[in-house]
C-alpha cells in the first residue's frame, strides 16, 4: 500500500511540474489562437538564464525567480509584435503560420545555446535539492514539493488576475472575441502583449525548476515542448482548469504505468490517451476548450 | 482557373526540359552531390505529399512522418523476408494508405488544431510501439542488404516523385475532384450540405497523401541501409515537411518542390561549409523566420507565375484572421 | 484529353530511360582529383561524428580525443613513415546524431575531399549508417566509441572499433559486486534506456547478474525523456543491494538526483558508461561518489606509449588542452590515431593513399597489435566481435573523491571498493 501512495504522490509532483508552462501555454493559445513550437526552447532560455546569474554571483537559483519572470516579461512583451506580424499577414490559416515561425524560431534558440554555451551539461543546485522529508512513510522530494506548490500558487494568482481584475475582464474578453472587444474599447494588441509576456515569463521560471530538478543543455526543450502539448491539449486548448487537470493526469499515467505496467509503455500509453482524448472529447477533460 | 492552352504548352516544355535535366543528372555530377539530389527529390515526395493534405484540403497533419516511417519498416520487414525490394516497396505504399484510411476515419472529424495535434500524438505512439515491437527489433533498428547504386537510388525517388507531383497536379488542379477537396478547404459544412461526399472525400485524400510518403520511406530504407525509430520516425521528419511546404508556398504545386529545394540544399551547403560547429543550425532557423515573417506566402510569391494560388479571391473575406477562430 | 496523353508518353519515356541508366551506371568513382593531389605529403584524415543533435556530448568527446592526437603528431613532425614525417590534416563533418547525414557526410569525405581514413562516430546508429558506403569505397574508419555489439555482428570489412562492446566489459562490475566485496550482492535493479547502447548495456548487466546467481527484482527498459521518479519511488519499495542503470551521462544524472530526492540509497549504484565523463562528477559533486562502473581504461592506468610517453603523460596533456580530466571514451578515441600511424607504418605508405594501398592498411589493422597508453590494441578477426578490439581487460571503477578508481578484478585493482557505500547524509 505503501508504494501505491508513493507512486501517486510521485505522480501528483511530477504534474505539478509542468502546470506553471502548461498555465501560461494555455492563456497563450486563448488569446493569440498560437500553438508556440519554441515552449521547450523558452523553458531552455529561463534555465540558462539562471544558470549564469548563479554562476556569476553565487546566489541560490531560486532567489532569481522574480527577476526571471521580469525579465523574460520583458522579452515577451516586446517579441509578440513580431509574432502578431505573422499571425495578421498572412490572410489564412494564421496558427500554421504560427506555427512554422516558431519552429524556426525553437531551431534557432537550440542553435545559438549550443554554440554559445557549448554542448555540456549543466546543474542547478538549489538549497532544496536532493532533500526530502517523511509524510506517513511516503517521501516527498523537496525541490519537486516546492515546485509544485510554486506552479500552484503562480497560478492561482493568474487566474485570480484573469477572473476578478479589470484587466482580467479585458483579457478574457479579447479571448472570446477580438473584433467585439475591439469595438469595446479594448486594446487588443496591447493584451496579446501583455498575456504573451506573461506566458514567457511563467515558462521561464519553470525553467528554473526544471533545470535544477533535471539538468540545464541546449538540447533540453524538446522534452517540455511534448509534456506542454501533452497538457494543454488534454486540457482543452485554452482552459487553464483544464491544463492544470490534465498536468496531474499526466503524472499520474506516467507514474502509474512506470511502476505497475513497465517503463516501456509510459509514451505510448500517454500518447494513445491524449489521442483517444482528442477523439471523443476533442475540447479536453473538461470540455472548456476552444 | 483552366489557363489558356499556350502558358500549358510552355509549361509542358519547362518540364520536358527539367525530366531531360533530372534524367542526365546522376552523370554529370559526384557521388556526394547525387546523394543530396537524392535527398532533395526524397523531400519534394514528402513535401508534396503533405501539400496534398494540407494545402488543398485545409488538414494541417503534424504526424504525417509515421507514414514514410512505416513505409521503411514495412518495406524492411518484407525484404527480411525475401520479398524484392519493388514490391516491398509498393507494399509499403499499399500498406500506409489502407492505414491512413482506417485512422483518417475518426481522427478527420477533426479540425484546425486538433487535428494537427492528434496526428502528432499518433505518430508519437507509432514510434513508441516500433519500439517495443518483437519483430522490429526494438530501440536496436533494423539492417537492410545494402546495395550500393546511387544511380538506382536517385532514379526510384525521381520517378516517385515525378509520380507524386503528377498526380498532385492532375488531381487538384485539373481534375474535379480536385474542385471537390477545395470546397472542402474553403467550406466544409457548405460542401457537406450541398451533397458532396465530405466523409470519403477526406478519408482518399489523407490516403493518398500517405501513399507516398510510405513508397519513400521504402527506399530511404534500402538507400541508408539502417533504420531506427529515432531516424525514421522522429517528429522532426513531419516538421520539415510542413516547414519545407510552408517556405515554398502552401496550395501550390511548385511551393513544395521549391522549399524542399531550399531547405535540404541550404541545410546541406551550410552544413558542408560550417559542419564543424553547430553555427548551420542558426542560419537555418534564422531563415525559416525570417520567411515566414517577410514572405508568407511562401517563396514562390516571388516568382508571380508559379505563386498563383489557386484560391478564391482571398480579399472575399475581410478580417477573417479575426472572424475564423471565434467559432 | 492531349494533356493526359503527353503525360503518359512523358512518364513511359522517362521509366524506361531511368531504369537503362541505374542498370548501366554503377557507382560513380571519382578518380579524376588523384593525380592532381598525387604529391600531397601530409594524410586527409576524416572525422565523422556528432556535433549537434541528440549525442553533441559525446560526438564533442570522441572529438576531443581525435584532435589531440592530431595536434600531437602534428607537434612533433608527423606520422613517421620511412625515414620522413607526414603531418596529418582533420576533415570534419557533422552527422548530426543521424545516419542518414553521417552518411551523407561521408561520401563527401571519400570522394570530395578524398580523405585517406577516417575516424568514426560517436553514435552506434551512425555507425551502422555509415560503414556501408565505407565498403562501397574502401576506405577504413576506427571509431573510438561506438559500443553497441550489433555493429561487430555486421562484419563490416573495413570498419572497426578501439573501445570493447558492452557485453564484454559490463561484465566486470556486476563480478566484483558479487564476489569480490564483503557479503556481496545478493539482489540487483535494473533499469535502461530504450536506445541500442543503453539497452546493450542494460541487458549485459541483467546477464551477468543471472549468470552470477544474483536475484533480479527488477528489469524495466524506459524511453528516453522518461521521469524517473516512479520508477525509483517502486525499486526503493523492493530495497534491491544494487542499482544498476544503462544510460548515458544525463539518464545517470537524473537517477541519482531522483534517488536522492527521495532518499532511497542502495548499497551499491552500477552506471557503466556517463559516470566517467567531468559532467557527471561536476554536476553531482558528492551525489556522483562511490558509484560503481564498467571501464576498459582510467587514467590511473600505467601504459608506456610512443607519441605521449605514458598514459600519465597523456592525462596531463589532455587536461591541459581540454581543462578536464579524459574519460575512456576520449582517450580510445586518442589512441586510435595510434593504431593508424603504426599500421600505416608498417606497410610504408605514403600519402595520398590509393585504393590498394587501402587494401594494405585494412590488412595491417586486422593484424596488428599496438601497445598504447590505453592499454594494448588488438582487433578481433573473427567471432561476434569481429573488428573490435579484444586487447583489453574490462575493469570495475568506482568513483572515490572524485577520482576513477580501478577497484576489480582483484589482480588489478588500486584501492578496494568500498561497499556498502555511505548514505547520502553522512558524505
Amino acid at each position: 500500500m505503501d508504494l501505491f501512495f508513493q507512486t501517486l504522490v510521485n505522480g501528483l509532483l511530477i504534474g505539478g511540474i509542468y502546470i506553471a508552462v502548461a498555465a501560461g501555454f494555455t492563456l497563450c493559445f486563448g488569446v493569440l489562437h498560437v500553438i508556440d513550437f519554441a515552449v521547450g526552447e523558452w523553458v531552455m532560455l529561463g534555465a540558462f538564464a539562471v544558470f549564469w546569474l548563479n554562476f556569476f554571483t553565487g546566489v541560490d537559483p531560486l532567489i532569481f525567480l522574480p527577476l526571471i519572470m521580469v525579465l523574460f516579461m520583458i522579452v515577451g512583451y516586446y517579441f509578440q509584435p513580431l509574432l502578431q506580424r505573422v499571425i495578421t499577414n498572412q490572410q489564412s490559416n494564421a496558427l500554421l503560420m504560427a506555427l512554422a515561425f516558431t519552429f524556426g524560431m525553437s531551431i534557432l534558440f537550440r542553435g545559438s545555446a549550443l554554440t554559445l554555451f557549448g554542448f555540456n551539461q549543466r546543474s542547478l543546485t538549489t538549497f532544496l535539492s536532493g532533500k526530502n522529508f517523511e509524510i506517513l512513510g511516503i517521501s516527498i522530494p523537496a525541490l519537486r514539493f516546492g515546485a509544485t506548490v510554486f506552479a500552484v500558487l503562480v497560478t492561482l494568482l493568474f487566474m485570480f488576475l484573469l477572473y476578478k481584475t479589470k484587466l482580467g475582464l479585458a483579457v478574457r474578453a479579447a479571448a472570446e472575441r477580438q473584433d467585439v472587444a475591439g469595438l469595446m474599447g479594448i486594446d487588443s494588441s496591447n493584451i496579446a502583449r501583455i498575456v504573451y509576456a506573461i506566458y514567457l515569463g511563467l515558462t521561464a521560471m519553470s525553467g528554473t525548476f526544471l533545470g535544477s530538478i533535471f539538468s540545464v543543455h541546449p538540447d533540453m526543450g524538446l522534452r517540455y515542448t511534448l509534456f506542454a502539448f501533452f497538457v494543454v491539449v488534454a486540457g482543452g486548448l485554452g482552459s487553464i482548469q483544464g491544463a492544470i487537470l490534465a498536468g496531474i493526469m499526466l503524472g499520474l499515467i506516467n507514474s502509474f504505468v512506470a511502476v505497475y505496467v513497465g517503463g516501456q509503455y509510459i509514451f505510448l500509453i500517454l500518447f494513445t490517451v491524449l489521442y483517444l482524448i482528442l477523439l471523443v472529447a476533442p475540447k479536453g477533460i473538461l470540455g472548456k476548450g476552444w | 482557373m483552366e489557363y489558356v492552352d499556350n502558358s500549358q504548352k510552355r509549361n509542358l516544355i519547362w518540364i520536358a526540359l527539367l525530366v531531360i535535366v533530372a534524367t542526365v543528372i546522376p552523370f554529370a555530377i559526384s557521388s556526394f552531390w547525387l546523394r543530396i539530389v537524392t535527398g532533395v527529390l526524397m523531400w519534394i515526395g514528402l513535401a508534396q505529399s503533405w501539400n496534398i493534405l494540407a494545402g488543398y484540403m485545409g488538414y494541417v497533419s503534424f504526424g504525417h512522418g509515421a507514414f514514410f516511417g512505416l513505409g521503411a519498416y514495412v518495406t524492411a520487414i518484407a525484404m527480411s523476408l525475401g520479398v524484392h525490394f519493388i514490391i516491398s516497396a509498393l507494399i509499403a505504399g499499399v500498406f500506409t494508405a489502407a492505414f491512413a484510411a482506417i485512422i483518417g476515419y475518426p481522427t478527420l472529424r477533426l479540425q484546425g488544431a486538433y487535428f494537427a495535434i492528434a496526428t502528432w500524438a499518433f505518430a508519437e505512439a507509432i514510434r513508441q510501439i516500433v519500439l517495443v515491437l518483437p519483430f522490429t527489433g526494438g530501440a536496436y533498428g533494423m539492417r537492410l542488404p545494402p546495395m550500393l547504386n546511387e544511380n538506382f537510388f536517385y532514379y526510384m525517388m525521381l520517378l516517385t516523385i515525378i509520380g507524386t507531383v503528377a498526380i498532385a497536379y492532375y488531381l487538384m488542379h485539373k481534375a474535379k475532384f480536385g474542385l471537390k477537396v477545395k470546397a472542402i478547404r474553403e467550406e466544409e459544412i457548405a460542401a457537406n450540405v450541398l451533397g458532396l461526399d465530405v466523409t470519403r472525400i477526406k478519408i482518399s485524400v489523407f490516403a493518398l497523401s500517405a501513399f507516398f510518403p510510405g513508397i519513400l520511406g521504402g527506399i530511404y530504407a534500402y538507400w541508408i541501409t539502417y533504420i531506427h525509430p529515432d531516424s525514421v520516425l522522429a517528429p522532426v521528419i513531419a516538421d520539415q515537411m510542413v516547414v519545407m511546404t510552408m517556405l515554398g508556398g502552401l496550395g501550390t504545386i511548385a511551393g513544395p518542390i521549391i522549399g524542399a529545394v531550399v531547405l535540404f540544399m541550404g541545410n546541406r551547403l551550410l552544413w558542408v561549409f560550417w559542419g564543424d560547429t553547430s553555427f548551420y543550425l542558426v542560419l537555418v532557423g534564422l531563415a525559416v523566420a525570417l520567411v515566414i515573417l517577410f514572405l508568407p506566402s511562401g517563396l514562390v510569391s516571388l516568382v508571380p507565375r508559379l505563386g498563383k494560388k489557386d484560391k478564391p479571391k482571398v480579399d472575399d473575406q475581410p478580417n477573417s484572421s479575426v472572424t475564423e477562430h471565434t467559432k | 484529353m492531349k494533356f493526359k496523353t503527353k503525360w503518359t508518353i512523358m512518364v513511359v519515356v522517362l521509366l524506361s530511360l531511368s531504369l537503362l541508366l541505374s542498370g548501366c551506371g554503377g557507382p560513380k568513382q571519382s578518380d579524376d582529383g588523384k593525380n592532381a593531389e598525387a604529391e600531397r605529403d601530409y594524410f586527409k584524415v576524416g572525422v565523422i561524428t556528432s556535433l549537434s543533435g541528440a549525442s553533441v556530448y559525446g560526438g564533442n568527446v570522441t572529438r576531443r580525443g581525435y584532435d589531440l592526437w592530431a595536434e600531437t603528431v602534428n607537434a612533433q613532425g608527423g606520422i613517421e613513415i620511412g625515414d620522413k614525417q607526414y603531418k596529418v590534416e582533420m576533415v570534419y563533418a557533422d552527422a548530426a546524431s543521424d545516419p542518414a547525414t553521417g552518411a551523407d557526410a561521408v561520401e563527401r569525405m571519400v570522394t570530395t575531399d578524398e580523405v585517406d581514413f577516417l575516424f568514426g562516430p560517436y553514435t552506434s546508429g551512425v555507425t551502422l549508417g555509415v560503414a556501408p558506403i565505407l565498403e562501397k569505397y574502401k576506405v577504413p574508419m576506427i571509431t573510438g566509441s561506438a559500443e553497441s555489439p550489433l555493429i561487430w555482428k555486421q562484419k563490416f570489412k573495413y570498419t572497426f572499433g578501439s573501445i570493447p562492446a558492452v557485453d564484454l566489459t559490463g561484465s566486470a562490475p556486476v563480478s566484483t559486486l558479487v564476489n569480490e566485496v564483503e557479503g556481496g550482492a545478493k539482489t540487483i535493479a535494473v533499469i535502461g534506456v530504450n536506445d541500442a547502447f543503453s539497452k546493450a548495456t542494460a541487458e549485459a548487466f541483467k546477464a551477468n547478474a543471472e549468470q552470477l546467481g544474483l536475484e533480479v527484482v527488477k528489469y524495466d527498459i524506459v524511453p528516453e525523456g522518461t521521469d524517473f521518479t516512479p520508477l525509483v519511488g517502486a525499486i526503493k519499495e523492493l530495497n534491491p543491494d544494487v542499482l544498476a542503470v544503462g544510460g548515458h551521462e544525463q539518464t545517470h544524472m537524473e537517477v541519482i538526483k531522483a534517488a536522492k530526492s527521495l532518499g532511497f540509497m542502495p548499497k551499491a549504484f552500477l552506471m557503466h558508461y556517463g559516470i566517467t565523463t567531468p559532467d557527471f562528477i561536476n554536476n553531482l559533486g558528492t551525489a556522483s561518489e562511490y558509484v560503481f562502473g564498467g571501464a576498459v581504461w582510467t587514467s590511473d592506468l600505467e601504459y608506456s606509449d610512443e607519441l605521449w610517453g605514458s598514459t600519465k603523460e597523456y592525462v596531463e596533456a589532455a587536461e591541459a588542452r581540454w581543462g578536464n580530466m579524459p574519460d575512456y571514451t576520449e582517450a580510445a578515441s586518442a589512441a586510435t590515431g595510434e593504431v593508424y600511424a603504426a599500421a600505416l607504418a608498417e606497410i610504408g605508405a605514403v600519402p595520398p593513399l590509393s585504393e590498394e594501398e587501402r587494401e594494405q592498411l585494412v590488412d595491417a589493422l586486422e593484424n596488428i597489435k599496438v601497445d598504447t597508453f590505453y592499454g594494448p590494441i588488438d582487433f578481433a578477426n573473427e567471432g561476434d566481435w569481429y573488428h573490435n578490439n579484444v586487447g583489453l581487460q574490462p575493469l570495475t571503477i568506482q568513483l572515490q573523491n572524485g577520482e576513477q578508481k580501478i577497484v576489480g578484478p582483484s589482480d588489478v585493482k588500486v584501492a578496494d571498493p568500498i561497499y556498502p557505500v555511505p548514505g547520502w547524509e553522512e558524505r
